[in-house]
């Protein structure tokens, strides 16, 4: 068998440059029930923990039906999620922030594709979580084709002009996460405001009965 | 044989015991045997296994209650009557069919000699079925003639009455004889012929003398009292040793001759009728100052009527979950602290929390996704059949700490009249012990992880030279479809020697890449991804590496190895995603860090306090190293080959504190061990584990779990993290009582083991038990398991090895025996007059005999010279994950004599039941004649006779049959005897495919080798210094005397 030997010195650590994809999700928007997840997910981010306690949240608030975007871009300290939702499902990847967003989505659609290809059918009765994790291996697979953006068919895949992704809202993650509650505010604020507006009302009325008053008791007194 | 006796229809019912006692064939006895106790009823029958000598004492009345003990649990109402049988039982087995089978039956009438006591066999009518299993049926007829005997009980009287009667009962005695054939010059001549084949029944003849008289007393010791004609259940059959005091009132057994030639014991009797205990009894009759102990070996407790499950509660509890998944010492709670310290024996309970269901029991997955498990809300027990639903169903009560919690809205359902719900029968998880639940979200901390094998394999010259590299390459190759969890498995492997190896197995590559890494201080990773790849997509790649890693390393000469350094890398390419590493080590490790040294060499560290110092890992890296692992979700099996010593204890602690096991075959030679590796490694790969698991064991108020047994790390307390767990994996714990009294009736465990199954699921094990609070010591000592018991007693005496001597681990379980029997003892030896025998609980019977064998296992056994360290070592971390049932196999190995089954021109199915009779490892058993097969659960001894007929060995063995037999493989030969043999050794290994066994042959008188395979291995006999039973029963006797 010819296996080369390979004398390594050095630890050339390629990771850092190249994992673009850090991390890959597949929920049901209607209960917040992960499918599947990619295999060595976080692998090399630090506080992965912290970010997928916020996936979490961010597909509770899906559940809810705060967002209803089908396609959005949340950006979180050095990274961004995106995720696009389709058939109740959302696919949901979390990149560096220089990672180019069209990459991302095309990745996310590819993802889509096979699942659906898959699981379509029994997508809705999934009962328990990670039902889908052998969905695993593709998404392993999958994610090594995007991982770096200089090959060949990455850059081709940038240059096609059919594939727009302008248009998708990229927001701040704590915008997104506090909108249910921001809304909240909203409503309460605005209902302040109306009853403030009738005090300020009444309020008015009084003070313009009280001027003329004056008025004319200062007339009475000239 | 001869047909029924006369006597016979005088003693109807109790002659079963007998003939179940020969016959160990019946099920109900032969159970008992090892068990005992089993009865449900108070009444245990005791055995009384041991009364040999002593039937005369008395007390027939007292043989009863054995037999019935056994067989409460079928047929509560003969086994009273048989009473007796008991303790016969337990040889029985020996007796079993073949002895018969061999002589022919006019050979025991010559026998006659003591018209075995038989009387037991009166109850001949509902044994009979057993008996009718055994050829000798026929033999317990003559039973009642036995009675008649009894009386007479002289043995040459006996003898007379008996000839006419049943060879049967003969056989028994010849048993009997050997024990005393040093009292009497004459029986023996005769005994020693009978012996061989009828170890069974001696317990019987013991019976004999008891007495017939009892007739009340059905139970007593079967042999005597059996005859009772009377059916009164009521009596259990107590033992008939207690008894007997009347008669000999010396101290020691020695009685038993005279006694039994004195039906006169009988008097004893009437007394006796008040005992309903369940114990057994053995006369000791060692003379002061003789060495000759005057027990007879025949009649003692053996366990050779297979596996003894222990199913004492019955009805009460029968939602318990199965023993095979957790056995308590004893399923009987003490209320309290003092009653614990009279117990000394361990309170604890052996889990094995996956064990292998057969067909058609397997635990059900129940989904409770949608709802959330139902769990207490503050004990947090799992919802189990002893929860009991109130307030209309709205509400349940916790059964572990009482709290009331809320039913959730989906899991209501309306309780009928008896408050039963009424969904009751689709509730799996209400009415059995044993449920799987599909875990939800918050019982993740990351998706569940693929199923991960990484091999680690020395590649060192030794290695090489062994073939133990193409074996192991191969065996994976050969696995590779059948590795749980497709499509996510993945695999890694990096080989090594003094420099360490990764490979590239990209999918898209042909051939894998070779990385070598020589820089041992600083290991680093030189890929990121590829080390460790998924099976189904680069399957070419793992076949085309594991195709041609043995020829790759073919002429290596590198003797170093870098295990240590070898296992940080492993560790690193493993530690993102866990999984199960297996190392393969040939040498001992040489280079960087984790480096050993060659000790145990130094004869004068023997015998000294520093002893133990060799039994633990030399450096501390090995057990940091397996902590980290456990950590990662990394647990560790080790296999260890080499023809040197190789610091086991060393390696060993990467397994045992990650939850692994240690393989170890030493002198490894790929062309005569490569099956049992090949199999073992096979096992290894394809058995169902359980992925990054932990478990813990929640049991009710007052009483808590203080100390854990096995191969594992402590997560916190009472968590055991355990990253790979599969079937063959059990866990010892004791349990500690708080301060306060128990005050609940029912004290209830509940084991969860949370899991991730190799198909990608997360699911929680839960398995539940309720036991009894009792406040009387007698009550602990009936619902006694002696399998747990000795389990617990193996891990804590080879724990104890690790920081004392050996000859205080082992004198340390005979204290503890000794203890226990005193309590006992003090117990009873009030209301009965004991004199000098020696009594026990019926359900602790065999407790002495494992102890022995304990303390002779390789584990613990002698001295430097007994065992080379790596064995005893390997033994000791084998023997701590073992359950229970292949413990005490390995503790008391099977023997069965085969060469008249492979004589008879065809066999079917039932003959080969027949063979399966195990004798009393003891040389005795031995016939030169004969060919036996000796089974330990990890390796068959087959021993030829001297005097075996050549024509046998040569269908066997062939052309090699002349040959050195160290040399010799048993192999196929085109001949029905040798098809036969295969046959019998296939169907043993199929009884449990944990390990392979490897089959040694080895001749009659054929030294060192027959001394070291077999005759080491047999605990009953005294070996080079060591205690032979009786002598071990006559000095636990006198120690349980002298300070009682």
């Amino acid at each position: 068998m010819d296996l080369g030997f390979l004398y390594m010195v050095q630890l050339f650590c390629i990771s850092e440059e190249v994992k673009m994809v850090k991390m890959t999700m597949i929920a049901r928007v209607t209960d917040g029930l992960p499918l599947a997840e990619g295999l060595d997910d976080g692998r090399d981010v630090k506080d992965a923990e912290m970010y997928k306690q916020q996936v979490k949240a961010l597909f509770k608030n899906l559940a809810s039906g705060h967002n209803d975007a089908s396609r959005m871009s949340v950006e979180t300290g050095p990274y961004v999620f995106h995720y696009i939702i389709e058939g109740r499902i959302c696919y949901l990847t979390m990149c560096d922030r220089s990672y180019p967003k069209k990459l991302a989505f095309q990745y996310l659609e590819d993802l889509k594709n096979e699942f659906e290809r898959v699981n379509g059918a029994q997508i809705e009765t999934a009962a328990r979580p990670y039902a889908f994790i052998k969905f695993d291996t593709f998404i392993q697979k999958t994610k090594k084709l995007y991982q770096d953006t200089r090959t060949q068919r990455n850059i081709a895949k940038l240059n096609d002009e059919l594939y727009e992704v302008h248009q998708i809202m990229t927001r701040n993650v704590q915008e997104v996460l506090g909108v249910g509650e921001k809304l909240d505010q909203v409503s309460q604020m605005s209902s302040r405001l109306t009853s403030e507006s009738r005090i300020y009302a009444d309020k008015a009325r009084d003070l313009n009965r009280q001027i003329e008053l004056d008025y004319r008791i200062a007339c009475c007194k000239a | 044989m001869g047909t029924e006796n006369p006597g016979r229809p005088n003693f109807p019912m109790t002659a079963s015991p007998f003939a179940a006692a020969p016959p160990p064939t019946t099920t109900p006895f032969s159970a008992s045997g090892p068990v005992v106790g089993s009865e449900a009823s108070g009444f245990r029958p005791q055995a009384q296994p041991p009364q040999n000598t002593m039937p005369s004492m008395s007390s027939g009345p007292v043989a009863g209650p054995q037999a019935s003990g056994y067989r409460p649990n079928n047929l509560p109402a003969r086994f009273n009557d048989p009473p007796v049988s008991s303790p016969p039982a337990a040889y029985a087995p020996p007796i079993g069919g073949p002895p018969f089978q061999r002589y022919p039956t006019p050979q025991f009438p010559s026998v006659h000699q003591i018209p075995p006591p038989r009387a037991p066999p009166i109850g001949q009518p509902p044994f009979q079925p057993p008996a009718g299993q055994v050829p000798s049926p026929a033999s317990f007829h003559p039973q009642p003639q036995a009675h008649a005997v009894p009386m007479g009980s002289p043995p040459s009287r006996a003898s007379d009455l008996q000839l006419p009667s049943d060879s049967s009962s003969f056989a028994p005695r010849a048993n009997f004889q050997p024990p005393f054939s040093s009292m009497d010059s004459s029986y023996s001549a005769p005994r020693a012929n009978l012996q061989p084949p009828l170890p069974g029944y001696v317990k019987q003849a013991n019976s004999v003398s008891q007495a017939p008289p009892m007739a009340p007393f059905q139970a007593q010791q079967g042999s005597y009292a059996a005859p009772i004609p009377t059916p009164p259940p009521p009596y259990h059959p107590q033992q008939g040793g207690f008894s007997q005091p009347p008669p000999i009132a010396a101290p020691f057994g020695l009685h038993s001759r005279d006694q039994i030639q004195h039906p006169g014991s009988a008097p004893p009797i009437g007394g006796i009728q008040g005992l309903a205990e369940d114990f057994g009894s053995l006369s000791i009759g060692a003379v002061p100052g003789t060495i000759d102990s005057g027990l007879d070996p025949k009649a003692l407790p053996r366990p050779l009527d297979g596996e003894a499950e222990s199913n004492l509660l019955g009805e009460a509890y029968s939602m318990n979950c199965n023993p095979r998944y957790l056995r308590l010492t004893t399923s009987a709670i003490p209320s309290s602290q003092s009653l614990l310290s009279r117990w000394h024996c361990p309170l604890g309970a052996v889990v094995c929390p996956l064990a292998e269901a057969p067909e058609g029991e397997e635990v059900p997955v129940i989904n409770f996704v949608s709802t959330g498990i139902i769990r207490c809300r503050r004990c947090r027990t799992y919802v189990n059949p002893y929860v009991t639903f109130t307030d209309s169903g709205r509400k349940w009560r916790c059964n572990i700490c009482a709290l009331l919690n809320d039913v959730p809205g989906d899991y209501f359902a309306q309780l009928d009249a008896t408050g039963r719900r009424i969904d009751l029968n689709q509730r799996p998880e209400l009415i059995k012990g044993s449920v799987d639940f599909v875990a939800p979200t918050e019982y993740m901390v990351r998706p569940p992880m693929p199923p991960l094998y990484f091999f680690l394999i020395d590649v060192s010259v030794s290695a090489v030279r062994s073939g133990m590299i193409e074996v192991v390459a191969q065996t994976i190759k050969s696995c590779l479809d059948e590795l749980p969890g497709y499509p996510r498995t993945q695999v890694g492997f990096i080989t090594f020697d003094s420099t360490i190896h990764f490979y590239n197995m990209k999918s898209s590559l042909t051939q894998p890449q070779m990385m070598v890494v020589s820089d041992l201080d600083d290991i680093f990773v030189p890929l990121p991804d590829d080390l460790l790849v998924n099976l189904s997509e680069s399957r070419p790649v793992v076949e085309a590496f594991l195709d041609s890693l043995p020829s790759m390393f073919q002429d290596n000469v590198n003797m170093e190895s870098a295990l240590g350094p070898a296992v940080k890398a492993a560790f690193m390419v493993m530690s993102q995603l866990g999984g199960k590493l297996l190392i393969f080590q040939n040498t001992m490790p040489s280079l960087g860090v984790g480096r050993l040294k060659l000790r145990g060499d130094d004869l004068r560290v023997y015998g000294t306090d520093k002893e133990y110092a060799l039994r633990i890992p030399e450096d501390p890296f090995y057990k940091n190293m397996a902590a980290e692992c456990t950590k990662y979700q990394i647990g560790v099996n080790v296999y260890a080959f080499g023809d040197k010593y190789i610091d086991i204890a060393s390696l060993g602690a990467l397994a045992k504190y990650s939850g692994g096991q240690i393989y170890y075959y030493p002198s490894f030679q790929s062309a005569s061990h490569g099956e049992k590796l090949r199999h073992e490694l096979a096992r290894d790969l394809t058995r169902e584990t359980a992925w990054e698991a932990v478990m813990r064991v929640r049991c009710g108020k007052g009483i808590r779990f203080s100390s854990y047994h096995g191969n594992f790390m402590l997560r916190s307390t009472d968590l055991l993290a355990l990253p790979a767990v599969d079937c063959d994996k059990a866990y010892g714990a004791q349990l500690s009582l708080e301060e306060t009294l128990l005050t609940s009736q029912t004290v209830y465990f509940q084991v969860a083991l949370l899991y991730t199954a190799s198909c990608g699921e997360r699911r929680i094990r839960v398995h539940t038990a309720a036991v009894p609070v009792v406040t009387d010591l007698g009550e602990m000592y009936r619902h006694a398991d002696t399998g747990a018991i000795v389990s617990l007693f193996a891990r804590l005496a080879i724990e104890k090895s690790l920081s004392h001597k050996l000859e205080d681990s082992r004198s340390s379980v005979q204290l503890r025996i000794v203890k226990a029997l005193r309590e006992f003892r003090n117990l009873h030896a009030v209301q009965h007059r004991l004199g000098g025998r020696m009594i026990y609980p019926e359900s602790l019977k065999l407790l002495p005999l494992y102890g022995l064998a304990l303390s002779k296992s390789a584990a613990l056994r002698g001295g430097y010279t007994d065992v080379q360290l790596d064995d005893r070592c390997a033994v000791g971390f084998t023997m701590m994950a073992l359950p229970v049932n292949k413990l005490l196999k390995l503790l008391y190995p099977s023997l069965l004599r085969v060469d008249e089954y492979l004589l008879k021109p065809s066999s079917q199915t039932d003959e080969f039941k027949n063979i399966m009779k195990k004798l009393p490892l003891t040389a005795e058993s031995l016939d030169s004649r004969g060919l036996y097969v000796y089974d330990d659960g990890f390796r068959f001894v087959v021993w030829f006779g001297r005097m075996l007929s050549p024509d046998l060995a040569m269908n066997l063995l062939g052309q090699d049959a002349a040959v050195e037999f160290s040399k010799v493989a048993l192999g196929k030969h085109d001949t029905e005897m040798s098809r036969k043999l295969m046959g019998v050794l296939r169907k043993l290994r199929e009884r449990d495919s944990s390990y392979y066994q490897l089959c040694n042959l080895v001749r009659q008188g054929e030294q060192p080798r027959e001394g070291f395979l077999l005759l080491t291995n047999f605990v009953e006999d005294q070996i080079g210094g060591t205690s032979g039973y009786s002598e071990w029963m006559v000095q636990i006797h006198r120690q349980v005397q002298q300070s009682a």
